[in-house]
């Protein structure tokens, strides 16, 4: 994000992301999503909407699901910050993810990250959610393709697994 | 979309701190979760160069002690429900109704209700708004919704409102003045541009809950069941004395450009809540709210729809009593 | 032999899948770019008038600035229909709807580039503007298109059969007006290009949100006069489409315009309300309707009078019009018909294809017709459209060829499933079930534009490491085109589907694909990678032959590996005398053309509906509604749907399930709005697509009628299950409380002012009685 001459100054700020300990220099107006994809060029999260309104960028702060682009990046300072990028190890998709591809829990793939990360942090909250828990739980991210069913199959299976 | 305005952000430690910093800084907002002040940012409504954070005040950040909550206590540790509000469930169902789970992690007591007035001709980018030569809410000279008249008729369409109205809560303000409590009405005003009653520097600092609240629930009514602000939105309270009505309360939102207690509710006590009863509180209601085209779904509706959640709410309570 | 069927017909996971589900995936906007400049938009607010002015100096002037440019820019035109191109890149002397692009700037950063838009003079003197189809129509509306009197693009009148004797014979005729708000895609991923221009070269390289990278290239080339040699047109990942972006759209022509103007590379991202004015959505259409049955149920005549407020460009509208009167037929014994299309132009951001492209609205009217006939004559829906069923092989009255035709065994799924004849009005008040069929194309059988070419080409490469690539210029845009291809090439061959990768849609690699529209690409493009595949099989086997020293007709193809009598060689052996028998490197081609039967009717507009292969669908959807505040709770929905064969069984229930939850967005929810032709409905807050909380289980049951042309039988799977959504709700609702709605989308305060109307006419009855 670029700035204007008169932009009050950027401050480094301390997060740990995706398991790495990290530290950007940037405004206080600076948000989440565009310092994400941005300045540190993690464009997995997506911007759906003009803010707030589509869930498309929803991450993880502290395991709670957060939209990136109502989120200020001085928000981050001192937290745990989750992306989709951070949930595979060693290149091998989680329990979430590996659901979602195998049920086709994704088509067009756009609404995919924020709704993954929606569904990882109901996960690791309520291990065998009910089906009104997951729809509940997701009711913040729209997706366009799915009609929701095979994402609530997905998310079903992928708590099987846990 | 327009790039972002910039702005410092100021981590005031204490509620006297924020005071001052308000003080310090013409024309500084206050701000908590975001979830509503950072939309209108990005829509370019307003470019405040300073925003002062409440959430870094412990005290605001509190439920409790007592049966007080800080004004930075979010959504969704509302809509946890924790034991000190176990008597609250109406302000519980307020909370988990709001937006989505996302929104409520970000968003706070305090947000929700100092939230803004909204109208389809106002929550709109700035070129949008260029198009219509602004409105009176901002920057403009005509309300489109009612381009005869001279007043805003956005409406208010925070969720917690109604149910703390119809709890009867209490309200901290905090200000160059210092601390001061009021009834939660006090803080609301019948215009869309100007429907908060805090001074200059002044916020809300948090509400305080009245102890053995009389049984309550809130229903509201929207174009689909998540990321939708209310159309209306209906809290009752009602305490009944050997199957007849011996208390009631029914405050709205989504109506009108404050959330209210609707008045005459006395004419309705000493009966049983029958389908008659239900018909004369939902004239009470149809008469009291004013909805404007200020969302896409027809105004009539909102009043309609008002009245019929009112008498449904109220008739569960008794009921359940 | 190997078994038939190894890998079609197997429920697949997409091949592109675990990009997307670990963020790894690349969309248009995600491309890595550094030092790209940031593309903007100036757009109107006026919604006609005439252009006095636009001064872009002190723009241009503002240090950071790369290129301003506007229409002075790019005096050409372009459309998606070669007889229709009338739509400026840039406003060009009038503008004709609010957020009309009118000026656009390349700067260093988005803070420049938007105080570079700030600096751009404006000065339009206001015409008179229309808003509804009826005031462009009205005789003092002023023209949008001077060569367009009255605001009409196109009329259609067409007749089969003897529509006047048919009423005549009728036992039961209802005619109504029906009308459906124009509705939008909201495909999650707003519109985006990436553009580079490299000035010593004349190239340019081009990606972008596009389902026809094709129509993009030939669009590029025409309105920034270039060879279509000098450019290359690459897809990157595209977050669904659903018709918004089959048409070339003017953010992609202004981003490529950018980047030769600056002479580098210019990033575009629309924002969401950029998106929406972007538009090409569904448009508002008013459906005049009229059948008649007999008191059997047999359809005797249909007269249709459908207008179509098109908004203020061409784009489709010719075809989408023509779409409305042709699929009246195809999916009933429909003896004649009477159809009268008129599409106008209005001061309102230009309509396009979407989903069911012109299918939709005007069987919403079919279908509530024939519920609403059905109870008045007695008779069970389902026995209603019973009544009506083609046998296929067939030709209807206007020229469409059914060659397979599943519906009844749809029919008879649906009304099992969901316990139809038990709990049909027999699940208390305020409870409903409602049913319609549906049909859509497999890809229209006659491509816009005309080449002599065939539809579809696919190249298989095969080189030393034995990997099988499929070169395709078929868009995958989420609805996993390629992985069917994918399947398709490796069923052929015989080789495991990992052993088969896919490249789609890069000019530089991939042969010419007309794109992903009107469900085209598995029919068409999948039956030129069988083509292809075969084609590489027969010169593996010739290979297989000389070294296995026996004749071609001697050697099995096994399923990777090659059999004569007892001899036996591995696929990569055979690959390896092969590539050394033709050279080097293989690459097979297959092609795949409708033939010319198929191409329809031969009155004018004739070839508009034809298609190869109709699929077909029943739907039965159960409703809850709540009286008193009018909400509509869509408990369940079951749907079959013919698609000929599942070639990715769950892809295709992914496909049918977002179908018909998109047609239950369109019944519940989902309308544009317009304030003196303002979109109002501009963002995903105010522009409402179902929440999850808002979605109901969708049961759904794939029939298999193995069409005779279709590749392993198959026909398309993602568009004929949504128009039966919108009419089968209606009949749940009118089942439910006994109204008939006939407005989309039944909003809660249309349903709520519906039920007050007929509480206050009965009461009025009462009074009457009483006096």
């Amino acid at each position: 994000m670029q700035m204007q001459p008169d932009a009050p100054p950027a401050a480094p700020r301390r997060f740990r992301l995706n398991g790495r300990d990290r530290s950007v220099t940037v405004p206080d107006h600076a948000l989440l999503i565009d310092t994400l994809r941005e300045t540190l060029r993690l464009t997995g999260t997506k911007q759906g909407c003009d803010g707030g309104e589509c869930g498309a960028c929803t991450v993880l702060i502290d395991s709670v699901p957060r939209l990136a682009c109502l989120t200020r990046t001085g928000e981050c300072e001192g937290r745990v910050v989750e992306t989709i990028e951070g949930l595979a190890r060693q290149g091998r998709m989680n329990r979430v993810q590996r659901a979602f591809h195998e049920q086709l829990g994704t088509q067009c793939g756009y609404c995919t990250p924020g709704m993954v990360m929606a569904a990882e942090a109901l996960l690791r909250r309520v291990p065998h959610p009910t089906e009104p828990e997951i729809r509940a739980a997701l009711a913040g991210n729209l997706c366009r393709c799915t009609g929701y069913v095979k994402i609530i199959a997905a998310v079903q299976a992928a708590a099987g697994e846990g | 979309m327009e790039p972002l305005a910039p702005f410092r952000v100021l981590a005031p430690a204490s509620i006297a701190e924020a005071v001052a910093a308000a003080a310090a800084h013409q024309g500084a907002r206050f701000l908590a979760g975001g979830t509503d002040l950072l939309v209108n940012l990005r829509h370019g409504i307003g470019a405040p160069g300073v925003l002062i954070d409440l959430r870094s005040i412990p005290e605001l950040r509190r439920l409790g002690p007592d049966r007080g909550i800080g004004a930075a206590v979010t959504l969704a540790e509302i809509a946890a429900a924790p034991p000190m509000l176990a008597a609250y469930p109406a302000l519980i169902a307020a909370a988990a109704s709001v937006a989505g789970p996302a929104h409520r992690a970000a968003g706070t007591l305090g947000g929700n209700l100092c939230l803004d007035t909204r109208c389809i001709f106002y929550n709109r980018g700035e070129w949008w708004r260029s198009a219509t030569a602004f409105c009176l809410k901002h920057r403009g000279e005509t309300c489109h919704v009612a381009p005869t008249g001279h007043r805003c008729h956005a409406a208010f369409s925070g969720d917690l409102a109604p149910a703390l109205l119809a709890y009867d809560a209490e309200m901290r303000i905090a200000g160059p003045d210092g601390l001061r409590t009021e009834p939660l009405s006090a803080l609301y005003a019948e215009d869309g541009a100007a429907h908060l009653r805090l001074g200059p520097g002044e916020f809300l600092a948090g509400v305080i809950l009245p102890p053995d609240p009389w049984p309550a629930a809130y229903a509201k009514a929207r174009t689909r069941g998540a990321i939708d602000f209310p159309l209306a939105g209906v809290a009752v309270a009602l305490r009944t004395e050997a199957g007849s009505v011996a208390g009631l309360r029914v405050a709205l939102t989504g109506t009108n450009a404050r959330p209210f207690l609707l008045a005459g509710t006395e004419a309705l006590l000493g009966t049983p809540v029958d389908a008659a009863w239900r018909d004369r509180l939902g004239r009470l209601v149809q008469k009291q709210v004013s909805p404007m085209r200020t969302t896409l779904a027809a105004a009539h509706y909102r009043r309609r729809v008002a009245a019929a959640l009112a008498g449904r709410v109220a008739a569960q309570l008794a009921e359940a009593a | 032999m190997r078994n038939a069927r190894a890998v079609v017909g197997q429920p697949t996971p997409l091949i592109d899948g675990i990009e997307k589900v670990t963020g790894q995936a690349v969309y248009t906007a995600d491309l890595p770019a550094e030092g790209a400049l940031v593309g903007r938009i100036l757009r109107s607010k006026e919604a006609h008038g005439r252009i006095r002015r636009i001064d872009i100096e002190a723009a241009r002037a503002l240090p950071g600035v790369r290129a301003v440019i506007t229409g002075a820019d790019c005096p050409l035109t372009y459309g998606v229909l070669p007889i229709a191109m009338n739509e400026p890149v840039l406003a060009r002397e009038v503008v004709r709807y609010r957020g009309e692009p009118l000026a656009a700037v390349a700067a260093d950063d988005a803070v420049t580039a938007a105080a570079a838009l700030a600096l751009i003079a404006v000065e339009i003197d206001p015409l008179p503007a229309c808003f509804t189809a009826a005031a462009a129509r009205a005789p003092d509306a002023v023209a949008l298109h001077a060569d367009k009197p009255g605001n009409l693009e196109r009329e259609v009148h067409h007749r089969f059969g003897d529509v006047e004797a048919g009423f005549a014979a009728a036992d039961f005729i209802r005619e109504h007006v029906y009308s459906c708000a124009e509705v939008a895609h909201a495909q999650m991923e707003p519109h985006a290009a990436l553009a580079s221009f490299d000035p010593e070269r004349g190239q340019l390289l081009m990606q972008s949100t596009s389902q026809v990278p094709y129509y993009l290239h030939l669009m590029l080339a025409r309105c920034l006069d270039l060879d279509p040699a000098a450019i290359r047109v690459v897809k990157p990942f595209i977050g669904g489409g659903f018709g918004a972006r089959v048409e070339v759209l003017n953010f992609e022509l202004i981003t490529a315009l950018l980047a030769r103007a600056s002479g580098g590379t210019v990033r575009m991202v629309l924002s969401r309300e950029e998106t929406f004015l972007t538009h090409r959505g569904r448009p508002e259409t008013e459906i005049r309707l009229k059948l008649g049955i007999t008191a059997a149920g047999r359809l005797t005549a249909c007269a249709a009078e459908v207008v179509q407020r098109g908004g203020a460009y061409a784009g489709y509208g010719i075809v989408t019009i023509l779409y409305a009167g042709a699929l009246l037929q195809g999916l009933y014994d429909l003896p004649a018909l009477r159809y009268d299309g008129y599409r106008v132009y209005a001061n309102l951001p230009p309509c396009g294809a979407m989903r069911g492209h012109g299918a939709v609205d005007v069987r919403f009217a079919f279908e509530a017709a024939l519920d609403a006939l059905a109870a008045e004559a007695g008779l069970d829906p389902f026995a209603l459209r019973r009544a009506n069923l083609l046998a296929a092989p067939t030709e209807t009255p206007n020229g469409l060829r059914v060659e397979s035709y599943g519906l009844g065994t749809c029919l008879d799924w649906v009304e099992a499933a969901s316990g139809w004849r038990a709990r049909r009005g027999r699940l208390g008040p305020g409870r409903g079930l409602g049913m319609a069929c549906s049909h859509y194309v497999s890809g229209a059988a006659k491509p816009i534009h005309w080449t002599g070419e065939p539809h579809a080409v696919v190249h298989l490469r095969l080189d030393f490491d034995g990997g099988i690539t499929v070169l395709t210029g078929a868009a995958d845009i989420g609805q996993g085109s390629s992985t069917v291809m994918a399947q398709a090439a490796a069923e052929v061959l015989g080789v495991p589907l990992a052993r088969v990768r896919v490249i789609a849609a890069d000019s530089a690699l991939t042969p010419k694909d007309n794109g992903s529209y009107s469900s085209r690409v598995t029919f068409m493009v999948g039956n030129a990678t069988i083509a292809a595949a075969r084609a590489l099989r027969e010169r593996l086997v010739a290979a297989a032959a000389v070294l296995l020293d026996a004749p071609e007709a001697a050697v099995e193809d096994a399923g990777g590996q090659f059999h004569a009598g007892e001899r036996v060689a591995s696929f990569a052996e055979v690959t390896r005398a092969a590539l050394a028998r033709e050279g080097g490197a293989i690459t097979a081609k297959g092609s795949f053309t409708c033939p010319e039967p198929f191409q329809g009717g031969k009155h004018r507009g004739g070839a508009v509906g034809a298609t190869m292969g109709f699929s077909y669908a029943a739907q039965v959807v159960e409703v809850a509604v709540d009286a008193e505040t009018g909400a509509i709770t869509v408990e369940q929905v079951w749907v079959a749907q013919d698609c000929g064969f599942a070639i990715n069984p769950l892809a295709v229930e992914g496909q049918i399930q977002g179908a018909v939850w998109m047609g239950m967005g369109q019944a519940l929810s989902e309308e544009t709005g317009y304030e003196s032709g303002l979109a109002l409905h501009a963002s995903m807050l105010d522009y409402k697509v179902p929440t999850i909380l808002d979605s109901p289980p969708i049961a759904v049951h794939v029939v298999e009628s193995l069409d005779p042309n279709g590749p392993f039988g198959a026909k398309e799977a993602s568009e004929g299950a949504l128009a039966g959504f919108p009419p089968a709700l209606a009949a749940a609702v009118a089942d439910a409380v006994g109204l008939r709605m006939d407005r989309l989308p039944i909003t809660p305060d249309r349903l709520l002012e519906a039920l007050a109307q007929r509480a206050r006419a009965g009461r009025l009855a009462r009074a009457l009685e009483v006096a």
